[in-house]
């Protein structure tokens, strides 16, 4: 109930953020650093001790019982993590949106991002699932499409398809599982904990070419969100183009929308998976992080460059789960909950680069990597930021990145084997260009064209720093959240 | 819940936060504070000696870390020679920084920075599983990249950081793979399947075996050593320190020189049971030691720059190291006390090297050109002097420490050549490693005299003086152990291993080591000492040319891998991408034509978006009826 009250309050302030003409910047930063509030609130009362690995928190209105639909809610401890994520990423982008002239159009559709988000995670009914799933996309294309920077239009359109692509494969999916259901029962329920439960995906309900169709257009629905190679082509574009603040929210909470998807719903489904299936899913796991760091490494432009790599480190969600799911035993688990650490540490890291880029830009007025040069003369706390952020991100021990690339790749031998050989290229490459953009942007001599410059205000440091320091306990003590997410995933093993 | 031995490690890395935020105020003091510190780590480590320095259990203690991954402390005999080694030398280092570093405006950055990097260096020491290890393990990485780069401004030192972290990089992520197969075998069978504690227990052994098997170690056993290659600059790995010399001179006297570059030695002498069940790994550690003891060598008889020479001279000595750990397969668990013995005097003497090198290039104002130094030693009598005590404990003249722990090394290489049956493959590594021997007191002297002996060749080496002797009192105390450590070396080899074994070889052979020095003396004196090396013309050979080229490896990695392999594959990767992306945006402006739909309809995308809904479901349920579902 608790839950439903936080997300009630979220719609409402969303809808009146619209309406709130002067202030609205401080309007939409107060009520996101509430709802993160709440929900951490939330997680102390409920997750301290004695979590199980199931969902908790159960909520469920009937709102038209003759087709199955009513409005239920629950909370596992991926859900929470995710949520953690999302509401803690919020408060980022909106802080990052300070300085734009930005109207209350744009933090109102902000803030409808974030119920987007939150509602599909809270979700345990497939149509509101969907729904929100859906809602997510309608104000990021309108954010990308309205205050984006150059092409786009273009990105916006191409975001829109994709996504879009994905979202009926998702539904068809969704729409057969239903309709397996009720030829079996005679009942019309949309409810995910029943769709997605063992006894129905296994039994003789579905006849095997439907599984494999359920599987199919779910994997495709959320290798698109992820984004996987080679379905990626509206992420660089859309990263690029939108306003930074919208970046940050693609980058740390949409990026969680796929990686939702695969432990929250292929998960419970993985007994269906067949192993071909697992293997086509680790190959674009490992392409994806060889190829998108590869392609990284030639970006001059920075924003461009964290896109790719962002994509890159998605591909450890993919190499955890189709490894996570043809293994058994407690390096299974590792395994999982690797990836969904993985999908929150990501989350934000990422968000932290693109905060951090957005001061170098507004600061220099350049994302150029050729452009900058030397900045840590005259910018040393914004620069050592940015440094400790491409340092998480490369996967450094002592940030949160560490512990899930960590679990992911020393799980995966038992089977991948000497294919790890390619993971650690990659991992190589992705340490190489990290280092490589900071040494050209941040160290040698100062590019004297900039001009004199002011390091950042205490309160960027404060946010900035505050995110760092997340990332860095996590990084040290994950069984904040490692101990609880383990126990979801050994629900399923 | 914390006893006071995890200070040990936490003390240093608390007074980095601290002594930054201090020092931004106040330069001094960070200084100071970081300083205190390591004294404080160093008083904790000696307190745990009195502790535990009569008994055989080790101080253990562990806790869950995430998953089923663990965290602790755990130190034994090994472990305690390494906190007390570090700290101890970390402290002597910290004091002469204070000095050297004294008129640098970001002293407060540089002291916080190596403060973090002590600390990181002790817990490594200590870790208690491997994971924990590898975190520490980076950690020191990280240190090792922000101070190479400390004077960022400088593009060479941007860039030596740079090459730094990728080299070592390369070999860490070796040394994961390898944790990735020792997790994949032991987890689900055993509770805590990296830890070090486990791991080093002679009575897990028939399980790990049974579990990991044979093969599987032999590949561990290569990957670890891989890691440690990385980190110990071992061939072919070693490309990186002596770039990484750009760095402030206390820092390679620290990081590249005495503390972290042994981290890899370490690795190996940690997990030793690993390598003593599989030859082959032995082997393979034995002959990358012999071979990198060696091929430093001779490269640092021909480089210029002082710091590189010594650089060159740490990953030769490094060699020798690796050598000892690798006989084990003939001597056993005393290969650890040999290898340790030698860590510890280099750590002292190059320390020592370093600090009186970096005593030098402060008042030559960092022009490290041996050539255009001469007659210091008229000029800052005690710090050569010092520095002449460093070099001959070096070149292990007779009686100085090195002739102790390197000459024990030696010997023991030629038990590995008899008890192979002297065939030729195991003759190579004594011959290398004697060879090394010889090119350790050629480059040596030739450094020394060089710096030392004949008139000023510069206006800056003619008005060098000594600095006040109060800076060099770390220095000093360096020396006087440099000078009588080897007395105690029967102590120390059985307070690390009870049972190390004497090495007992032929007489004659014994004796070829210090033949070695003697043949270096006398090649390098009347070259060096005199200044008939002017006249001496080596560019025309080849040879020369080829060792001075660094025998084109840092070519093959720069230029062959890096430029012309990566850096092509990458920028297909992006040309193709591009392309990519423009033909999809093809696909859907030019064939459904969605582009100018859409720019038709500005108002109608939630109808778009509605239709497409409705299309979806229309779909799905004909095919529901098709399959007679309703």
């Amino acid at each position: 109930m608790f839950m439903v009250l936080i997300f009630l309050l979220l719609i409402l302030s969303s809808i009146a953020a619209f309406f709130v003409k002067k202030k609205s910047w401080e309007f939409s930063m107060i009520t996101t650093l509430i709802i993160l509030f709440l929900v951490f609130i939330y997680a102390l009362l409920n997750f301290r001790s004695g979590y199980n690995g199931g969902i908790i928190s159960k909520y469920s209105l009937s709102l038209v019982p003759a087709i199955g639909i009513n409005f239920s809610s629950g909370v596992s401890s991926l859900t929470l993590a995710l949520l953690l994520l999302t509401t803690i990423i919020m408060p980022v982008a909106v802080y990052t949106a300070k300085n734009g002239k930005y109207g209350s159009l744009f933090y109102g559709l902000m803030m409808l991002t974030e119920v987007g988000l939150f509602g599909l995670l809270i979700s345990r009914n497939f149509i509101f699932f969907y729904i929100f799933w859906e809602a997510v996309i309608i104000p990021v294309f309108l954010l990308i499409a309205i205050y984006g920077g150059e092409r786009r239009e273009s990105a916006s359109l191409k975001f829109f398809i994709y996504t879009q692509l994905g979202s009926v494969f998702l539904l068809l999916s969704i729409l057969t599982l239903f309709a397996f259901y009720y030829n079996m029962n005679n009942v019309f329920t949309l409810n995910m904990t029943t769709l997605l439960s063992g006894t129905f995906i296994n039994g003789t309900a579905i006849p095997t070419f439907w599984k494999y169709f359920v599987i199919f257009g779910f994997i495709f629905a959320f290798l698109v969100k992820m984004p996987s190679f080679p379905l990626h082509s509206w992420l660089p574009d859309a990263y690029g183009s939108a306003p930074y603040p919208v970046t940050v929210i693609l980058a740390g909470g949409l990026s969680l929308m796929g990686g939702y998807g695969f432990f929250g719903i292929l998960l419970p489904l993985s007994s269906i998976i067949p192993s071909s299936v697992s293997w086509i899913i680790i190959a674009l796991g490992i392409i994806s992080l060889v190829y998108f760091a590869l392609v990284a490494m030639m970006q001059n432009n920075l924003k461009r460059m964290l896109a790719f790599a962002s994509a890159a480190s998605m591909g450890f969600v993919n190499i955890s789960f189709g490894v996570g799911i043809m293994e058994t035993g407690s390096y299974a688990i590792q395994e999982l909950t690797g990836g969904i650490y993985q999908i929150l540490a990501h989350g934000l890291i990422i968000a932290l680069l693109f905060a951090t880029l957005f001061s170098i830009k507004s600061k220099t007025g350049k994302e150029n990597i050729h452009s900058l040069g030397g900045i840590h003369r005259e910018v040393p706390v914004l620069s050592s930021i940015f440094l400790g952020g491409l340092l998480a991100s490369l996967g450094l021990p002592g940030f949160a990145g560490f512990i899930s690339e960590f679990s992911i790749v020393a799980a995966s031998y038992a089977v991948i084997g000497p294919l790890i050989f390619l993971v650690i290229f990659g991992m190589i490459i992705t340490a190489s260009y990290h280092i490589w953009a900071a040494q050209r942007a941040l160290y040698g001599p100062y590019n004297e064209t900039l001009g004199p410059m002011n390091d950042i205000g205490r309160h960027d440091i404060m946010v900035l720093g505050s995110l760092l320091i997340l990332i860095f306990v996590l990084g040290i003590y994950p069984n904040l959240i490692f101990g609880i997410i383990s126990k979801y995933v050994g629900v399923f093993l | 819940m914390i006893d006071y031995e995890w200070f040990i490690f936490l003390s240093p890395i608390i007074a980095f936060p601290i002594s930054f935020t201090v020092g931004r105020y106040r330069r001094n003091l960070a200084g100071y504070i970081a300083t205190i510190s390591i004294l404080i780590s160093f008083i904790l480590s000696f307190i745990v000696y009195l502790q535990i320095r009569d008994t055989s259990s080790p101080v253990y203690q562990s806790f869950n870390w995430f998953g089923d991954i663990n965290a602790g402390i755990y130190i034994d005999h090994l472990a305690l020679v390494m906190i007390l080694m570090v700290s101890f030398v970390s402290l002597m280092i910290h004091l002469f920084a204070l000095y050297y570093m004294g008129k640098d405006p970001n002293k407060h950055v540089y002291f916080a920075e190596t403060a973090l990097f002590t600390g990181g260096m002790l817990g490594l020491s200590i870790s208690s599983n491997l994971v924990e290890f590898f975190l520490f393990w980076e950690l020191v990485g990280v240190c090792s990249y922000l101070l190479i780069g400390f004077w960022y401004f400088k593009p060479n030192a941007s860039s030596a950081a740079k090459k730094a972290f990728i080299v070592t990089r390369v070999g860490d992520l070796l040394f994961l793979i390898g944790l990735s197969i020792l997790y994949v075998s032991l987890a689900d069978k055993v509770a805590s399947p990296l830890s070090i504690a486990y791991i080093v227990n002679p009575s897990s052994w028939p399980q790990i075996l049974n579990y990991v098997g044979t093969t599987n170690l032999t590949l561990i056993g290569l990957l670890f050593m891989g890691g440690a290659a990385g980190k110990s600059a071992q061939f072919p790995l070693h490309v990186w320190i002596p770039d990484a010399m750009e760095g402030p001179t206390t820092v390679s006297a620290l990081i590249h020189a005495a503390t972290m570059v042994t981290a890899g030695v370490y690795l190996v002498a940690r997990v030793y049971p690993i390598y003593l069940h599989s030859t082959a790994a032995l082997d393979f550690v034995l002959f990358i030691g012999a071979f990198t003891a060696l091929f430093a060598g001779t490269i640092g008889m021909v480089v210029n720059d002082l710091k590189r020479i010594l650089a060159y001279s740490t990953i030769s000595q490094l060699g020798y190291m690796f050598a000892a750990l690798g006989i084990g397969s003939i001597i056993g668990d005393s290969a650890i006390s040999f290898a340790l013995f030698h860590t510890m005097v280099h750590a002292v003497f190059k320390a020592l090297l370093f600090l009186a090198a970096g005593a030098i290039l402060l008042t030559m104002m960092e022009l490290r050109d041996v050539k255009k130094m001469g007659g210091l030693w008229k000029r800052m009598p005690i710090t050569m002097t010092l520095m002449f005590i460093g070099a001959i404990t070096l070149a292990a003249l007779p009686f100085t420490a090195s002739y102790y722990s390197k000459d024990t090394i030696i010997d023991a290489s030629w038990n590995f050549f008899s008890a192979n049956g002297y065939s030729l493959f195991s003759f190579l590594p004594w011959l290398m490693l004697i060879l090394g021997a010889l090119t350790t007191t050629i480059y040596t002297f030739r450094f020394f005299f060089l710096a030392a002996l004949g008139k000023p060749r510069s206006e800056l080496a003619s008005k060098a003086k000594d600095p006040s002797k109060i800076v060099l009192i770390p220095l000093i105390i360096l020396a006087i152990i440099a000078l009588i450590m080897g007395q105690f070396q029967y102590l120390f080899y059985d307070f690390i291993y009870a049972h190390t074994i004497h090495v007992s070889i032929p007489y004659i052979v014994s004796l070829a080591p210090s033949m070695m020095v003697l043949l270096g003396l006398l090649i390098t004196i009347p070259l060096y000492a005199t200044s008939g090396w002017m006249s001496l013309d080596l560019k025309k050979s080849r040879l020369y040319r080829v060792v001075k080229n660094k025998y084109y490896l840092d070519k093959l990695f720069t230029n062959d891998i890096a430029e012309r392999g990566i850096i092509p594959l990458s920028s297909g990767f992006s040309t193709f991408e591009a392309y990519f992306s423009r033909s999809i945006e093809a696909i859907g402006s030019g064939t459904l034509r969605l582009g100018s739909f859409f720019r038709k309809l500005q108002n109608g995308i939630i109808e778009y978006y509605f239709v497409v809904l409705v299309i979806g479901i229309s779909i799905i349920l004909l095919i529901v009826e098709l399959l007679g579902g309703f």
